[in-house]
């Protein structure tokens, strides 16, 4: 149960866990738009996207972010890229055919579709372990919080939203103890998490998810409690314990975001074909 | 013999890791049969984790645990579950037991034991467990009345969502639960935590009529009044190690080794203890409780 992959944060200190978290989100946002935009023909959008892997690589070799974590969510994804591919072989059928199964044709045109999605899939993973892995749960709500600032003004109460997330990360860590506990009682009972048929299973699943269901609210009664004693009042004006202070480099940080966004989206918008130009230069 | 541990090594979280910690280190005990046991200790000197390795929920990282004739080991990070009454049987393999055995013959209580009831109806959380190890449903139901009946709990609770009944009337219910396994061993993590002197007397009762009844108990306390007055034997754990099993007497007059520890002898006991050391002719082996202690008084009295 401690396996839990979400937000899991490595205490390391190098400079992009030292990088303001909203910028980290921001960056982070950028790297999810232009992964999903096209650059014009195929070989061009492998180009593209071998490009941003190798900068993401680069960024994981300075914050030492293991690869390792990115492979454990790929494969929990392998029957989902499994059954991409059959769809994509079953349904794309334009362009050359590549080669015969038995009646059916498998075109180039269904691999390369089906290339795309994986490669996309595996630099989002990259992108949200990079900022996961370099951020604290806390840096993250704020970086959140900060971002969403804006919709104060038509009176969307970003704090408690902020406030409702940083407590549910915070309790996650607390459920995983929890469910942990509850499975050995109930193991103690004779339930068997491991083996079993399905309907053994499924009663061991129902023997965790009720008692764990009634705890934690419970907790969140208690915790609601434990907050009101203190004073705890959700419209009123909070303050940081840690600061985070705009400087100079955050600014720096956001014109290098913003000059790299704006220049892949003008790839993007103009479909540039620089791989032509430069082949054409060689001749 | 029930038990035995023999040097045994217990390691939380992959080893050489910083995460590691030893929660236990090199214990060695031997458990007769039919005994009272009381283990005592700081908060994290392992004694649940002793506990544990009764039943099989944890096995030893390194050394070994034998249960009756059920032995727990680890080799090269393989567990191995051997039944010593097939020891005949050549392959490995034949020689293993079902964990649910043994899960049925220690019964393990946990501490807050009222977590885990989740079924509709009271009854039916107790037959839960008999279920479990293939039970038939009416036997189960028959079981499951009779150990209701033990801790308290009376018929017009049956049919009621155990949710709604007070803390004290889960604990029981979720105890109830474990009795109805039947097993050889009741072991129980602080069962009286929490709840009310009257809770905590009828429940330590109940304890000690399920040993008169012939089995064993083993119990994990820090109320050391208990301790005095129902455990025939005590372990004494701290950081992992088992310092000293001995009487209950024994412990609670060794004023040195207590010293070292952070036990502190029951106010009954120590009032007896300076009761002699003024002269009073105690039997201090009879001393469990308030009453016992103004009986010897009288005896010692008469005596004069």
């Amino acid at each position: 149960m401690t396996s839990i992959t979400l937000g899991k944060f490595s205490l390391k200190n190098t400079c992009i866990h030292r990088l303001d978290p909203r910028l980290k989100v921001l960056g982070m946002l950028m790297f999810l738009v232009i992964i999903f935009l096209s650059y014009g023909v195929t070989r061009q959008n492998y180009l593209m996207y071998g490009f941003f892997f190798v900068i993401l690589l680069i960024l994981m070799i300075i914050s030492r972010t293991s690869f390792l974590q990115v492979f454990k969510s790929l494969k929990a994804l392998w029957f989902m890229m499994l059954l991409l591919l059959v769809i994509n072989a079953l349904t794309v059928k334009s362009g050359e055919v590549w080669f015969y199964i038995y009646q059916l044709d498998i075109h180039y045109e269904a691999i390369l579709r089906w290339g795309y999605i994986v490669i996309r899939l595996i630099l989002m993973i990259m992108t949200t372990t990079l900022l996961t892995s370099t951020t604290k749960p806390m840096e993250l709500t704020f970086a959140l919080e900060w971002l969403l600032t804006p919709l104060k003004y038509i009176k969307v109460p970003v704090h408690i939203i902020a406030m409702t997330l940083s407590l549910a990360l915070r309790f996650i860590p607390t459920l995983a103890e929890e469910a942990d506990r509850i499975m050995r009682a109930q193991a103690s009972r004779g339930i068997d998490f491991r083996e079993g048929k399905f309907k053994e299973k499924f009663k061991a699943v129902i023997s965790l998810i009720i008692p764990l269901f009634v705890s934690s609210l419970l907790r969140s009664g208690e915790l609601a409690d434990a907050l009101e004693a203190r004073g705890y009042d959700p419209l009123g004006k909070r303050t940081k314990y840690r600061k985070h202070k705009w400087n100079y480099k955050t600014t720096l940080g956001l014109l290098i975001i913003a000059i790299f966004l704006t220049g892949i989206i003008l790839l993007a918008v103009y479909q540039f074909d620089f791989i032509g130009m430069i082949m054409g230069l060689m001749k | 013999m029930l038990g035995k541990f023999t040097s045994v090594n217990y390691v939380y979280g992959k080893e050489g890791t910083a995460l590691a910690s030893s929660a236990l280190s090199d214990i060695n005990l031997t458990i007769d049969d039919h005994v009272f046991l009381a283990l005592v200790g700081e908060t994290g000197s392992g004694k649940s984790t002793l506990v544990q390795h009764l039943n099989g929920l944890l096995l030893p990282t390194s050394g070994t645990v034998q249960v009756s004739h059920y032995l727990l080991k680890t080799e090269k990070k393989k567990k191995y579950y051997i039944d010593l009454d097939k020891e005949q049987g050549k392959h490995p393999k034949r020689k293993q037991f079902k964990v649910k055995d043994l899960r049925k013959f220690a019964g393990l209580v946990f501490q807050f034991p009222e977590y885990q009831l989740f079924e509709e109806t009271v009854l039916k959380d107790v037959m839960f467990g008999p279920l479990n190890f293939g039970m038939e449903e009416k036997k189960a139901e028959a079981i499951a009345k009779a150990a209701l009946k033990l801790v308290g709990i009376g018929e017009s609770y049956y049919s009621r969502s155990p949710f709604e009944l007070s803390g004290g009337e889960k604990r029981r219910v979720a105890i109830a639960g474990i009795i109805a396994l039947e097993p050889k061993v009741l072991v129980l993590d602080e069962p009286t935590a929490g709840l009310d002197p009257k809770g905590e007397k009828e429940m330590m009762e109940l304890f000690d009529k399920i040993y008169q009844s012939g089995k064993s108990i083993i119990l994990v306390s820090h109320n050391m009044d208990l301790v005095l007055k129902y455990a025939h034997e005590v372990c004494v754990m701290n950081k992992g190690k088992l310092l000293k099993v001995s009487s209950p007497l024994e412990i609670f007059q060794d004023e040195e080794f207590l010293s070292s520890t952070a036990i502190e002898p029951p106010l009954v006991f120590k009032t007896a203890l300076e009761l002699k050391k003024a002269g009073l002719d105690l039997n201090l082996d009879n001393i469990k409780d308030i009453p016992s202690l103004a009986e010897e008084i009288r005896k010692a009295k008469k005596n004069d």
